[in-house]
């Protein structure tokens, strides 16, 4: 048993919570609180500026001059313009090697719309202990979905990635809101129906079978050196991860020395918390191949 | 006279005469405007400055632009722009680019940041890094020209009667985009202040745009009672009226319009 083990499911849920609070008040900051008034501006009276030194979303962010750019932000552009801009490259430096080192972090470790989805599950069991819940088996789509927008975007020239990443949608809402004081369609219902479909039908739908930018991020993470290990002499086969992971992937079957579909665990390490013997761990280096 | 006889609020509701003049008046007011006389140009989509001709491609959609405009002119696109969804616009009818200027209470535009914003922001190069100096502005990079304005003489009230100057006074290039006289000759013509456009120096920020009081808004008001006008706007109002009844036809509001070229 040894010591008590700090949980994983804090220090995410603390920088997931961060992650959505800037989404909401980068763009509330950067407002033009003159905009609310209904007189009209000319040059002569003008608004004082606001300055924010950050700005962006989870897609493309900067702190003053210094860039950050999600990965698959990168490969879109690189994509849809045949080409590459040199400071982008110094801007998805630190997020791209990450990615490949640990993997789709991104998914459960700082994505706001994974939070809410994740929130959104609680409400899934306890539809299915009513008996509200209709479930349907469908296959991933993750793949086919990325690479037919790559596709598209390579075809079409334009970045077609950047349309269906969740957390840059919602952090779209709340931009909308904030500086044109209005509600997209587009975003809101795209939210709403997966909220809906996820709390009455099938467990994380979108995260689960049709993100595109998850498969883009599984794809980039899929050799990497972070992975959870099983110590099979600990492990009292209770069952309890099982039931503990978002994706189904069942991590009970590695102290039976058998794999897990690891393009589609993103480390979210809660299997490691609920283990009541600690046989779970996160481990750095590469994967043992397990013989068969 | 005859104006500010249609304008007179002593009408009687009670009163039948009173009613039918107002009936009479717009009727009037229909046949003198004929059935929509005037539209309002399809919404003229600009870009932001610095937008470079491969735009679409470049542009990742993160919005940066758009949080980093002071004056919240950059607006994005929802989902009626088809693949176009989430990029940045602007609509000068709106809001149009105050090319990140502010004017002090001397008259003089001082910049209010180093370089224009949007393309500061801007992570993928989709908008050019433009310097935001007068010398800059005024020697108009390729990048920066978004659109160029044209004016229509039978709608603009100073060409019509010597009276309004309101894009002139408001352009952030002023005596160099929006002239008081033709951009090759001296000598002015007529007594007021009529605009020339100098489509050599015009960039499209859309600022004549925005501050042209033939809207369609006060054209309405002679039908419609319900729209209350501003004291700007009651300024111009009559004259805005005889100027699209004058004009005939189908016209398009405002008089200086902005045609987008990136």
């Amino acid at each position: 048993m040894g010591r008590k083990k700090l949980k994983a499911l804090y220090i995410r849920r603390l920088v997931q919570l961060i992650v959505l609070a800037g989404i909401i008040l980068i763009p509330f900051y950067s407002q033009n609180p003159y905009q609310w008034s209904p007189s009209r501006i000319v040059l002569g009276h003008l608004p004082p500026p606001r300055v924010l030194p950050v700005s962006g979303d989870t897609w493309a962010i900067s702190f003053g001059n210094f860039t950050l750019i999600h990965p698959l932000a990168f490969v879109d552009y690189i994509v849809s313009t045949k080409s590459i801009y040199l400071p982008l490259i110094g801007a998805v430096v630190i997020p791209l090697v990450l990615t490949l080192l640990l993997g789709r972090i991104f998914c459960s470790w700082l994505c706001p719309m994974g939070f809410i989805f994740e929130l959104n599950q609680k409400i899934n069991n306890l539809m299915g202990r009513i008996g509200l819940r209709w479930s349907f088996r469908i296959r991933d789509y993750r793949f086919v979905f990325f690479t037919i927008l790559l596709i598209a975007a390579f075809f079409f020239a334009i970045p077609a990635l950047s349309v269906f990443d969740p957390p840059h949608i919602l952090a779209r809402e709340f931009m909308f809101i904030f500086t044109h004081h209005q509600v997209s369609l587009t975003g809101t219902l795209f939210i709403l129906i997966f909220l809906l479909i996820e709390a009455f039908s099938v467990k994380r739908l979108w995260c689960n079978r049709l993100c595109p930018s998850g498969g883009g991020l599984s794809l980039l993470g899929a050799k990497r050196v972070l992975n959870i290990r099983m110590d099979k002499e600990l492990c009292i086969k209770c069952g309890k991860c099982d039931d503990a992971c978002p994706y189904d992937l069942k991590p009970m079957m590695l102290s039976e020395d058998r794999e897990i579909d690891w393009l589609k665990c993103d480390n979210c390490g809660l299997c490691r918390d609920v283990c009541p013997v600690s046989a779970i761990s996160y481990h750095l280096g590469m994967r043992k191949r397990i013989e068969k | 006279m005859m104006l500010q006889l249609l304008r007179s609020k002593d009408t009687k509701p009670y009163s039948i005469r009173a009613t039918r003049r107002e009936f009479l008046k717009q009727l009037g007011g229909f046949f003198a405007l004929g059935i929509l006389p005037f539209r309002t140009e399809r919404r003229v989509i600009l870009r932001p400055p610095g937008a470079t001709r491969d735009f679409l491609q470049r542009c990742i959609r993160c919005g940066k632009c758009i949080e980093a405009c002071p004056y919240d002119s950059i607006r994005a696109l929802d989902i009626t722009a088809g693949a176009s969804i989430y990029t940045p616009y602007i609509d000068p009818l709106e809001t149009p680019c105050y090319l990140c200027l502010q004017r002090g209470p001397d008259g003089i535009d001082r910049p209010i940041s180093k370089y224009l914003r949007c393309g500061d922001a801007c992570p993928t190069g989709a908008l050019k890094r433009i310097r935001n100096t007068r010398k800059v502005l005024e020697h108009l990079p390729d990048e920066l020209k978004i659109g160029v304005s044209k004016i229509d003489r039978r709608l603009c009230l100073s060409w019509q009667y010597d009276s309004c100057g309101e894009c002139y006074y408001n352009c952030p290039l002023k005596d160099k985009a929006l002239r008081d006289r033709p951009p090759n000759e001296i000598i002015k013509v007529g007594t007021g202040v009529r605009p020339y456009v100098d489509p050599d120096y015009c960039t499209g920020c859309g600022m004549c745009n925005y501050v042209c009081p033939v809207k369609e808004r006060i054209a309405r008001s002679y039908m419609d009672r319900s729209i209350k006008l501003t004291y700007f706007e009651e300024r111009y109002a009559a004259m805005v009226r005889n100027v699209i009844g004058s004009a005939g036809g189908r016209v398009r509001l405002p008089a200086i319009k902005v045609e987008r070229i990136v």
